[in-house]
């Protein structure tokens, strides 16, 4: 696997169109439960790469709603898997993205949504319990594209978020835990769609974001720990929202995820040597659109979704990537 | 890594050539279509034929147990185990052994560690009288008044601690862990099980004094949710707190996680920056420089040594941010060199700080 100083796009969108082909392959069952996830990164990657048209339409909304579990009123990963709110939001963003929305029972996945909320403000991920602001922010992001935000009881889901606010400016998963970049997003971006960034404190947390950058030009999650692909999402979005996406050194990073690709087969691992995957696939791109990186389209770093589609549903945030590059 | 609670799956006949299973129809995934290794695959058919029936017996449990082997992050297998459990009163003590085995091999998996909260959840307290069902110990809103912990469940705690510090030795800053064992303090939330902990930590420091999640996990004790039992002299603590914290920085000055707890501590108690200035001062410096210095011992402000790597970018930064009240001109000096030459990566950064702190300077009169 040699390193390249482009991003290969051709490359990267066989790589995602082949995703689904082998159903031989013992790791295409072992991740069904994250299968409706992987088809949003998959489409979300392709229309950064501006190749929406790659997978089909109708095949994969076909594929969205044989996941629908008409007893909850929900999606599932998989067909037959059990309805979760991961799933769920993924589910909506692929409708939303295909312009499809209408083949969602608005009401009852509202009510599916809702109903996981916990007392605390916080979201469960299903009736199993596992609790985690990961999911808060699924249920806000999914509320705000069935534009039923209104719904939400917003002083309680805020003040959750609030307590989850660590000694270093950072969030993580729940009360008490230790910051993390994913986290911090979930956080950040949740807080922006509910219009109270004032939760934050946005210098302090803009700088623990900026010191994730490491010599090698990627970024970790957490202060001395190894870099990785995906947090130049994670950070780089939140950076969006707060306004200081300057502070991390784009040439660095730009080079550090291009070096991460797999120049033969396509895709993008999380660090340079490894396999690829989608999930790094989506979180490279997205972090590579977020610098400027020339022949992307934008991508809105709260709902991590093609940013025009986001403003033409009126949804667009404040927040700012740096300017696109000619070439 | 050893398989300690014994048989894995290919030391078992197929569920399809064994007779305890020919009752259940195993309900395939794709329709009409072949699977190159059906070893895999049938515990899942078989995990849907009894789903289709509501099945809840003992052969579930050994079921959604090969499932569980392989794919950890099966979420539905482990939500179906966890009903069963309850529906067939099976020993719970036993699942959480089972469960040892299965966290180790599973470090990163979720649900592996949320089954382990519901198992001890359904062992040591009553269902929540506002039956959501769902345990969230950390909720703001009282929950049904907690009985005194009892011999058998303050033992329980210690064995469960003793647990998650034999998997933290696998993986020291494993966030689910780490998020577990606090979940696990305020569940039983036993005064005795806290004042444990800052010996916890302190272990781990040694082993890795950059542990983020240890520091973290110290700040959650000292002043955070673990505040609340004893330690009511506060000036004490902040006292010790910053003397330990010091003779780490010491050790090992460039240390991210060190500093960090350090600003928390100060911030937190309302402390000044500037209390710090002569201990953060001789890490400022390189080696040459201090050669001037007077070498006295100071025991409240360890010195760095002779191996730190110097000047420390950390200690310059917050030498700035002392200097950022009423000497200006200093700070912007520091976060200059900062930006050109120490830690050029943050440019931008630093040119921010320079540009933010000129801007409140007063205009002279």
């Amino acid at each position: 696997m040699t390193s390249s100083s482009q991003l290969l796009i051709p490359l990267h969108v066989r790589y995602i169109q082949s995703l689904g082909e082998n159903k031989d392959d013992l790791t295409y069952h072992l991740t069904a439960h994250l299968r409706m996830n992987a088809v949003y990164w998959g489409l979300t990657a392709l229309c950064i790469m501006d190749h929406k048209d790659a997978l089909s339409k109708d095949e994969t909304i076909e594929y969205v709603m044989s996941c629908w579990v008409d007893e909850a009123g929900a999606f599932g990963p998989h067909p037959d898997h059990d309805p979760h709110l991961l799933p769920t939001l993924s589910a909506i963003q692929i409708l939303v993205i295909h312009d499809a929305l209408d083949r969602i029972d608005v009401p009852r996945v509202t009510k599916f949504i809702l109903s996981l909320q916990q007392p605390s403000g916080v979201f469960a991920g299903d009736q199993f319990g596992e609790i985690d602001t990961r999911f808060l922010y699924s249920a806000v992001n999914a509320l705000s594209l069935l534009d039923q935000l209104h719904q939400l009881d917003v002083e309680k889901t805020v003040s959750y978020i609030k307590q989850c606010k660590n000694f270093d400016g950072g969030f993580g998963a729940v009360i008490g835990a230790e910051s993390h970049a994913a986290q911090v997003w979930v956080c950040t971006a949740a807080l922006a769609i509910l219009d109270r960034l004032d939760v934050i404190d946005q210098d302090t947390l803009a700088w623990w974001l900026a010191e994730r950058q490491l010599p090698n030009g990627g970024l970790n999650g957490r202060p001395q720990k190894l870099e990785d692909v995906c947090y130049s999402f994670w950070v780089l979005s939140s950076l969006s929202v707060l306004r200081k996406v300057s502070w991390i050194d784009a040439d660095k990073l730009t080079s550090f995820i291009l070096s991460a690709q797999d120049t033969e087969n396509g895709g993008i691992a999380d660090r340079p040597g490894d396999l690829p995957d989608v999930f790094h696939t989506i979180f490279g791109v997205a972090g590579l659109s977020l610098l400027g990186y020339p022949g992307l389209v934008d991508i809105d770093p709260v709902y991590c979704m093609p940013a025009n589609l986001i403003e033409s549903k009126g949804l667009r945030k404040g927040w700012e990537a740096l300017p696109r590059k000619a070439s | 890594m050893p398989d300690i609670a014994g048989d894995g799956p290919e030391e078992q006949p197929l569920f399809s050539e064994r007779p305890d299973w020919t009752d259940v129809t195993p309900v395939p995934q794709y329709e009409g279509y072949n699977p190159i290794a059906p070893i895999f695959y049938t515990p899942q058919y078989y995990f849907r034929g009894i789903v289709k029936t509501n099945e809840k017996s003992e052969r579930v449990l050994e079921l959604t147990e090969a499932i569980i082997r392989l794919n950890p992050a099966h979420y539905s297998a482990w939500q179906y185990r966890y009903h069963t459990l309850l529906a067939i009163k099976a020993p719970l003590d036993a699942e959480l052994k089972l469960m040892d085995s299965l966290a180790v091999q599973f470090l990163k998996t979720y649900q592996v560690w949320h089954h382990r909260r519901l198992i001890l959840t359904a062992i040591y307290s009553p269902p929540p009288s506002n039956a959501s069902g769902l345990n969230d110990p950390t909720a703001t809103t009282s929950s049904s008044a907690k009985s005194k912990p009892s011999p058998e469940s303050q033992a329980a705690a210690r064995t469960e601690l003793a647990f998650i510090t034999r998997v933290l030795m696998v993986d020291a800053k494993n966030y689910h862990t780490w998020s577990y064992r606090q979940w696990l303090l305020a569940f039983f939330d036993d005064v005795h099980l806290w004042e444990g902990e800052l010996g916890f930590v302190e272990r781990l420091l040694e082993e890795d004094v950059r542990n983020n999640s240890a520091w973290h996990h110290r700040f959650f004790v000292v002043f955070g949710r673990g505040q609340l039992q004893g330690e009511e002299d506060r000036v004490a603590v902040l006292k010790r707190e910053l003397s330990y914290t010091k003779d780490q920085i010491a050790l090992a000055p460039n240390n991210a996680s060190a500093w960090n707890y350090l600003r928390g501590i100060l911030e937190r108690t309302g402390t000044s920056f500037s209390n710090l200035r002569s201990f953060v001062e001789p890490y400022t410096k390189t080696h040459e420089d201090r050669l001037g210095d007077e070498e006295i011992l100071d025991l409240e402000n360890p010195a760095p040594s002779a191996e730190a790597e110097l000047p420390c970018v950390a200690a310059l930064e917050f030498l700035a941010d002392i200097y950022e009240k009423d000497a200006v001109s200093k700070s912007v000096e520091i976060w200059k060199r900062l930006a050109n030459e120490l830690d050029t990566m943050r440019k931008k950064y630093w040119e921010y700080r320079i540009k933010e702190a000129l801007k409140d300077v007063p205009v002279q009169s």
